[in-house]
């Protein structure tokens, strides 16, 4: 991840092109990658369409565009930058599923379908055992972070190496964002969402398991959800991209077709 | 009921190349259209035993030390099934009334094990004598294709050019060859002075047991190596300024021989052996993990369509390749390997590799006319449903007039 001064909201993010004719597809990691997360995958579509491959805001080769965005921030950004092109089929890989989400639900007129492949956005079901120990965590993180400015001691930092998670731990200037991330739950802005949408989740994924997918499917009016066995959710981009491949020509087929 | 047809990919197997299979294996597995087929993995082990489960899926799992513990389940292949049913394997297990039976039915067999017992016409002939459908050569064209003896006879009836070779038999007792019966033998077969020689087991692929010998101590050697592998080995003159060349070949959907990008192996050694070949990207021991370090063949460090071959050289590789694969009647994604000498340009056909490590995927998408290691796996399998079912007309007595027994 780029550790990077923030950047001017309008500085256009990174982008590279794969193909030249066609419809138009926007790629969109996940979180902690870059572009090159699609180098197995974009490369076998490069005859079907016009491919943009974005790092976004704060990976990659793009600067940070604000400590403090969502991803609705993200959206936005991206949709100043397409207006009045498109619409685009987005296709997005877990945090970039995330950010297409947003895309379709606040500006429909840029996106014409949705590829989301392991896509992240919606909070898991947990046990109550697990949502009170989570509850005793979160208190005890106030706490030490409260002594701290009261005590000048250093609890805090000994907190997050125990309970934070590695993404947490290495999120850099991007913790805030981090945390807005991973606490939202897009089922209303996947309600909202019109445009035919692919679903593709690895059976052994534990990230965002394929349990999201068929949750996400029932919220999406257009959506048809595919679980792929023996992937899991980051294998699935690479040791799984002919079998994504399959899959997202059989749904863009079918969309392409209809439209 | 899903209309998907059920793809049993077997890999791994009682081979030298057992470890490479198993990644060949996976790779297939991976590349199925899951719209159209579903993919069922099917290890044999060092044994012979067939397992099944979704953990053969996951290359951290190998090796499989204990199957039983990760979930596997064993399964037997049916093959006394009536021919019109479904092919099936059968599994027991274990229940609170006793052993129970069950079956796993599945359309069509993928041959991915390399080398013997299974590249070898041994297990192509078992399937097409259960009736069973399977992707790639027949019988006849992976048995004659495994021993290079043959293969290289079958090539010189067609004028195609060959090294002279003088073939090895393992001795009756132990492993050792008598040094001056050797050299009369050498002088026969190539040349008084025939050193460097180049040493391979008969019946072997992916370069295992091959060594190069500078002299008669070293062939010796060679040859005991050789022996602990296979009951038979070549011996051929090296060729000089040596590079290697290999290409793949198959027959398209629409019946047309095809060919493939042609690459140059890079190798830092004089010959390129197993090690060279497979643990580019890692060491022994290895993978470990899902992606890398060794994909196997595809993995290979390599120069494709490499410059410095002529318009006349090309055309030597791709004719001869298609020449083998028809008269051979090959089938599936085969790769055929040559021998030059750079110096002299002078090109030799090797051999004939029917189950190519990673079905040689990565030579078809870098083709002037690009095949998908997706659209590969499909025309492998439907190309195998059609030659299975072309493989008998009538079976009954009577269709041929030959009926004895009556039932009146």
């Amino acid at each position: 991840m780029a550790d990077q001064p923030t950047n001017h909201p309008d500085t256009p993010w990174h982008q590279t092109t794969i193909g030249d004719s066609g419809p138009s597809f926007v790629w969109l990691h996940g979180w902690g990658q870059d572009h090159t997360a699609f180098s197995k995958l974009a490369p076998l579509f490069a005859a079907n369409g016009r491919h943009r491959l974005f790092d976004q805001p704060g990976f990659g080769k793009t600067p940070i565009a604000s400590p403090e965005a969502d991803t609705r921030d993200y959206a936005d950004r991206l949709a100043k930058m397409l207006a009045g092109s498109g619409p685009h089929i987005f296709v997005g890989h877990s945090f970039g599923v995330r950010v297409s989400i947003q895309m379709a639900a606040h500006h429909p007129e840029l996106v014409s379908a949705i590829v989301g492949i392991a896509g992240a956005g919606l909070q898991r079901k947990r046990s109550l055992l697990f949502k009170l120990k989570a509850r005793a965590i979160k208190t005890w993180g106030q706490t030490t972070r409260a002594l701290d400015r009261l005590l000048g001691t250093s609890l805090r930092s000994g907190f997050e190496a125990k309970f934070g998670s590695e993404g947490y731990r290495t999120a850099g200037p991007l913790r805030t964002t981090f945390v807005k991330v991973v606490t939202e739950d897009l089922s209303p802005q996947a309600a909202q969402t019109n445009c035919p949408t692919c679903l593709i989740y690895g059976a052994n994924d534990t990230e965002t398991p394929p349990e999201f997918g068929r949750r996400y499917a029932a919220l999406m009016p257009s959506a048809e959800f595919h679980e792929l066995p023996g992937f899991d959710h980051w294998d699935i981009m690479n040791r799984g991209a002919y079998q994504c491949e399959a899959i997202i020509k059989q749904f863009l087929s079918k969309t392409l077709n209809h439209d | 009921m899903s209309d998907k047809k059920v793809i049993a990919v077997v890999f791994g197997g009682r081979s030298v190349e057992h470890d490479v299979s198993i990644l060949t294996g996976l790779q297939f597995i991976e590349a199925l259209d899951p719209t159209r087929y579903e993919g069922l993995p099917v290890y044999v082990d060092a044994l012979g035993q067939w397992w099944t489960g979704d953990a053969l899926r996951n290359r951290t799992g190998y090796p499989v030390t204990s199957p039983n513990d990760s979930g596997l389940q064993q399964v037997h292949l049916d093959l006394a099934g009536p021919a019109s049913h479904r092919p099936r394997f059968s599994t027991r297990q274990k229940g609170m009334l006793g052993e129970k039976t069950s079956v796993l039915e599945f359309d069509l067999i993928v041959p991915a094990i390399h080398g013997s017992n299974g590249e070898d016409g041994t297990l192509q002939g078992l399937l097409e004598f259960a009736g069973i459908p399977f992707a790639g050569c027949r019988t006849l064209g992976a048995a004659a294709t495994m021993n290079k003896e043959f293969a290289k006879t079958a090539a010189r009836q067609h004028s195609l050019n060959v090294l002279p070779e003088l073939t090895v038999e393992k001795p009756a007792k132990g492993l050792f060859l008598d040094p001056e019966v050797l050299g009369r033998s050498l002088s026969d077969a190539l040349s008084d002075d025939p050193f460097p020689l180049i040493v391979k087991p008969s019946n072997l692929g992916s370069s295992v047991g091959v060594s190069k010998a500078d002299d008669m101590d070293g062939l010796v050697a060679s040859l005991m190596t050789v022996f602990r592998l296979d009951k038979s080995a070549i011996v051929e003159p090296f060729v000089p300024n040596l590079v290697e060349y290999n290409i793949a070949v198959r027959r398209a959907p629409d019946g047309n021989v095809q060919t493939s990008a042609i690459e140059r192996p890079l190798s830092k050694t004089e010959v390129l052996d197993f090690k060279n070949k497979y643990l580019a990207g890692g060491t022994p021991g290895g993978p470990k993990l899902n992606t890398g370090p060794s994909e196997g063949m595809a993995s290979l460090n390599r120069v494709l369509d490499p410059e410095e071959l002529s318009g006349a050289q090309e055309a030597q590789i791709r004719e001869t390749s298609t020449t083998i694969f028809v008269a051979l009647d090959l089938a599936g994604s085969v790769r055929i390997d040559f021998l030059c000498n750079s110096k002299t340009s002078e090109l030799w056909f090797n051999e004939a590799n029917t189950i190519p490590g990673s079905f040689a995927y990565f030579l078809w998408e870098a083709a002037k006319e690009r095949v998908s290691f997706l659209s590969l796996t499909s025309d492998m399998i439907e190309e195998g449903f059609r030659l299975s079912s072309a493989r008998l007309g009538a079976t009954d007595a009577s269709s041929g007039g030959a009926t004895i027994f009556s039932g009146e």
